[in-house]
């Protein structure tokens, strides 16, 4: 029998979704995701989940996993992530290219950063697989591969010196901010959209207040108080994103990033109101199983079967795309794309768990 | 004489006779326009003042141009260094002792009102004095309002020019099966009429490509071909809509900018 629904897993499944209907630009429904109130979206939840659910690989303080088999259950983990993410690149190329044969349209060839794959093909698949050359929105899952590269590091720094975890990821995240480090794409030129030296640090938070001990366990101790500060948080970074009002960047002192809001370097302002809407939240699941309990229950087993949801989300929101283009978007298409879009997610989760259930001879 | 050496001759004289009374620099001897760009040339290249670039140029010899927006110029083809990288070339084998440093930070697929926020940020971080803004074909492929994208385009020039940054934009893409989608001609018509109001420089690259389309079906090139061919043809014309772009005086809002020449093609052999 799967887990019983969750927080996490409710709160994985909801930023899945949320995702699938961004990555559709412009479709209608793209109005009622949480960005419009947010200066994070859900990009921030994705990881800092992906970094909570760690605990459940790295084990409780006091009955942890050998060593080497953690180093290897995580670097098995990043061999799945790195497989998926290259088998739905592969896909969504192909998709381009019968949409750009179909409508006889080669623009299609070149859309989301696919041109050069057609352009510049030896060097774009060397890019592709060292994963240097990102199809856009289709830039999560490497950010994702590179932290779960870089965890069996993160959880051995925890179980030798769990006090030193934060602070060094904290300090590399500054360091990038100031020195503005990025990430160099490759063949084309430019950086990644997600740099992993700054979001590392969202992956290092949500892995560090999941656990019982150090930070996480104050955090949970104080959860009360420290919504007292984030629920205004909250409502005041809705209020400048709603009515637009944004500090002028050119007028921010050096280091600018510190002071700026930016997707790609997960800026401070981005990050305090990402912790503060974790905090204010934190509460609410408990309300929403309570009312609403079929969503909770589509959500968590999206949650718990994130890997396909995601992946079928993003060839999803592509398709999404393509037809929006063909049918000139309008209400009644994107209605369709995202109903059918979400009743496929929840099929695929359930699939997932029917089989798994059938392995074990329960079906 | 050959037909890239008239193409040359005629924007050097454009510049001297066109544009009347011109900035304190002299005027460069102005490069050639490849043989193989200069039948698309036409209606492709407007000229439209580039104050702040005139004024990098002569305090300090030095111009920062930020590349954003949706499609892939930078891509590494056959040209070293990206297409953007023949903008900076020229421009720096134009203007001795000029430096010239491209920040690309386009994504492709990024719809107008995205870059618009993304623009801001940007050009604080990278102190730009020219913005290279690619924009309309994702839009347009997105199926986006046209009074959403009108209106992202058009607050982000006026928020670039009250800031002292120059604008190019740089317009949509061309297929000839998009010839008849009403929705992204109309895309393309709203870029026009924002650049005429806003009064900013846009290269038209459907018009090139269209033209250059036309060219290369006849020698049965590959389509993939004929995009990097446009990629390179648009970098030339922005590099001369830049040196352009710095000789020319402010004209009233509205009013139709004046076209660079470009001789007819030479007569086949």
């Amino acid at each position: 029998m799967p887990r019983a629904a969750n927080a996490v897993d409710f709160w994985r499944g909801f930023a899945l979704v949320t995702i699938f209907i961004n990555h559709i630009p412009a479709i209608w429904y793209e109005r009622l995701t949480y960005k419009n109130l947010s200066f994070s979206d859900s990009a921030e939840l994705f990881v800092f989940l992906a970094g909570w659910s760690l605990r459940h690989v790295v084990g409780r303080p006091e009955d942890p996993l050998p060593l080497r088999q953690l180093v290897f259950r995580l670097g098995g983990r990043a061999m799945t992530l790195y497989v998926a993410h290259m088998a739905i690149v592969m896909i969504a190329i192909a998709m381009l290219a019968l949409s750009a044969r179909v409508f006889e349209n080669p623009l299609l060839l070149e859309w989301h950063n696919a041109a050069a794959v057609f352009s510049n093909p030896a060097d774009t698949h060397i890019g592709l697989a060292i994963l240097s050359h990102q199809l856009g929105y289709f830039d999560i899952l490497p950010l994702y591969v590179v932290l779960m590269l870089v965890a069996p590091g993160i959880a051995v720094l925890h179980r030798r010196a769990p006090n030193w975890l934060l602070p060094l990821s904290l300090l590399l995240y500054l360091v990038t901010l100031i020195f503005k480090l990025t990430i160099p794409t490759w063949p084309t030129e430019g950086q990644w959209f997600f740099n992993p030296l700054a979001w590392q640090l969202i992956f290092v938070l949500g892995f560090t207040m999941s656990r019982e001990r150090g930070p996480g366990a104050w955090v949970k101790s104080n959860i009360d108080r420290i919504r007292l500060i984030a629920i205004p948080v909250v409502v005041v970074a809705a209020v400048m994103v709603w009515l637009r009002i944004w500090p002028d960047p050119t007028k921010m002192p050096e280091p600018k990033l510190l002071f700026i809001a930016g997707k790609t370097f997960v800026t401070p302002i981005r990050l305090i109101q990402f912790l503060a809407l974790v905090a204010a939240f934190s509460a609410a699941f408990p309300l929403i199983q309570r009312y609403m309990p079929k969503l909770v229950d589509s959500l968590a087993m999206m949650g718990r079967n994130s890997l396909y949801v995601f992946c079928a989300g993003s060839l999803l929101s592509l398709l999404g795309q393509i037809l929006r283009f063909h049918f000139e978007g309008n209400f009644v298409v994107d209605t369709l794309i995202v109903g059918v879009g979400i009743a496929l997610l929840i099929a695929i989760a359930w699939l997932a768990e029917w089989r798994d259930r059938l392995k074990k001879g329960a079906v | 004489m050959g037909h890239a050496m008239r193409c040359s001759m005629s924007i050097a004289a454009m510049l001297v006779c066109f544009f009347g009374s011109a900035p304190a620099q002299s005027q460069p001897s102005v490069a050639p326009i490849p043989k193989e760009c200069a039948a698309s040339a036409d209606g492709a290249l407007s000229s439209v003042p580039l104050p702040n670039v005139a004024n990098a140029l002569k305090e300090r010899k030095k111009l920062k141009i930020l590349a954003i927006g949706g499609t892939s110029a930078s891509l590494r083809g056959p040209v070293s260094g990206g297409h953007y990288a023949i903008v900076e070339r020229f421009l720096e084998q134009t203007f001795k002792g000029l430096d010239v440093e491209i920040v690309h930070r386009g994504v492709s697929g990024e719809l107008a009102v995205d870059a618009a926020e993304r623009i801001k940020y940007e050009v604080a971080l990278s102190d730009a004095d020219l913005v290279l803004w690619q924009l309309g074909t994702a839009d347009a492929l997105a199926r986006v309002p046209i009074d959403d994208f009108k209106s992202s385009v058009s607050d982000t020039i006026l928020w670039l020019k009250a800031r002292n940054i120059d604008v190019i934009l740089v317009g949509v893409r061309y297929a000839r099966v998009l010839a008849r989608d009403p929705k992204y001609q109309e895309i393309r018509k709203t870029l026009q009429d924002i650049a005429k109001e806003r009064n900013v420089l846009r290269v038209t690259r459907y018009e090139a490509e269209e033209a250059l389309t036309k060219v290369r079906q006849n020698r049965e090139m590959e389509m993939v071909e004929i995009t990097e061919a446009g990629y390179g043809c648009i970098a030339e014309f922005i590099a001369r809509a830049i040196v352009a772009g710095l000789f020319v005086k402010e004209r009233p809002p509205g009013a139709v900018a004046p076209q660079i020449p470009v001789p007819a093609p030479a007569p086949k052999n």
